[in-house]
């Protein structure tokens, strides 16, 4: 044996790639699918769980009061607009300086 | 709750994709580093359950890069946990402790073939750094760069490993010819 470049293409020809057994892939496929699974309905039954601890209901109202107060705050808006259009029409139909009695 | 069942099955076939794709280059890795199917089985099978639960992670990090030395850096430590799990366990016995000459046979690999045996055999008395490195590139078919990011090295540092590796590996076979 003499020099680097023998060793390395022993080295090449000895660490040739090993076939895994046919039986692994199947193996580490069906843990990985349980682990999945698992991971899928942890998700579900966290969220139903979650929903039965009071501690959770804070998001939620905040959510929803804030949804609420945004609806309301739309409402208000719309009843201004509306109101607003209204005055303008009347503003139309009585040039200022005209007294509408 | 769909869009996360969406965004799960993508991941899932992704994830399947790099499993189908280095499962071979894994399980060679594994064999060759610890010297036994047995125990080669269960760190590919640590390795792939490793990674599927950082799988999502990984890929947003990778920036696009192969994801093989991310998943040779997972086996490289889970294979090191191995090692120091066996070290410290208080009933190994000596056979057992005894270094990886004694775990597997090289005839099966190298059929018969002294010169193939005899690298095999000195590739296990080197410190597992430079075995792992050169694993890596002769078995594996890796470049410096990706061996480094696998060992968590520089590249400068990869090519001197290596480098040391082989002309350490020189001298051992040399000298196993020399002694008969």
């Amino acid at each position: 044996m003499s020099g680097s470049a023998n060793v390395e293409s022993l080295l090449r020809e000895a660490l040739s790639p090993v076939d895994p057994p046919p039986d692994l892939a199947s193996r580490v496929t069906s843990r990985l699918q349980s682990i999945s699974d698992y991971a899928a309905d942890e998700l579900e039954s966290w969220e139903l769980a979650a929903m039965r601890d009071p501690r959770n209901w804070l998001r939620p109202a905040i959510a929803l009061l804030g949804g609420g107060a945004a609806g309301a705050g739309l409402v208000l808006l719309r009843a201004h607009q509306r109101h607003a259009k209204h005055a303008d029409r009347g503003s139309e139909a009585t040039p200022p300086g005209v007294d509408e009695s | 709750m769909s869009e996360i069942a969406k965004t799960k099955a993508q991941l899932d076939s992704e994830f399947a994709e790099l499993y189908r794709e280095h499962m071979r280059d894994l399980y060679s890795y594994a064999y060759y580093r610890i010297g036994n199917h047995h125990d080669a089985e269960d760190l590919v099978e640590q390795t792939f359950l490793q990674a599927y639960r950082h799988f999502e992670r990984a890929q947003r990090e990778s920036d696009g890069r192969p994801l093989r030395p991310w998943l040779l850096r997972i086996a490289h430590n889970l294979a090191a946990n191995h090692y120091r799990y066996r070290s410290r366990r208080p009933q190994t016995s000596l056979e057992e402790s005894e270094p990886l000459a004694a775990l597997h046979s090289t005839e099966d690999l190298v059929d018969g073939r002294d010169e193939l045996a005899r690298v095999l055999e000195g590739l296990k008395r080197l410190p597992d750094d430079r075995r792992e490195a050169l694993i890596m590139r002769f078995a594996l078919g890796m470049d410096n760069r990706e061996i480094a990011r696998a060992l968590g090295r520089t590249d400068g540092a990869t090519k001197v490993l290596i480098h040391r590796a082989i002309k350490q590996l020189e001298s051992v076979v040399a000298i196993a010819e020399d002694g008969g």
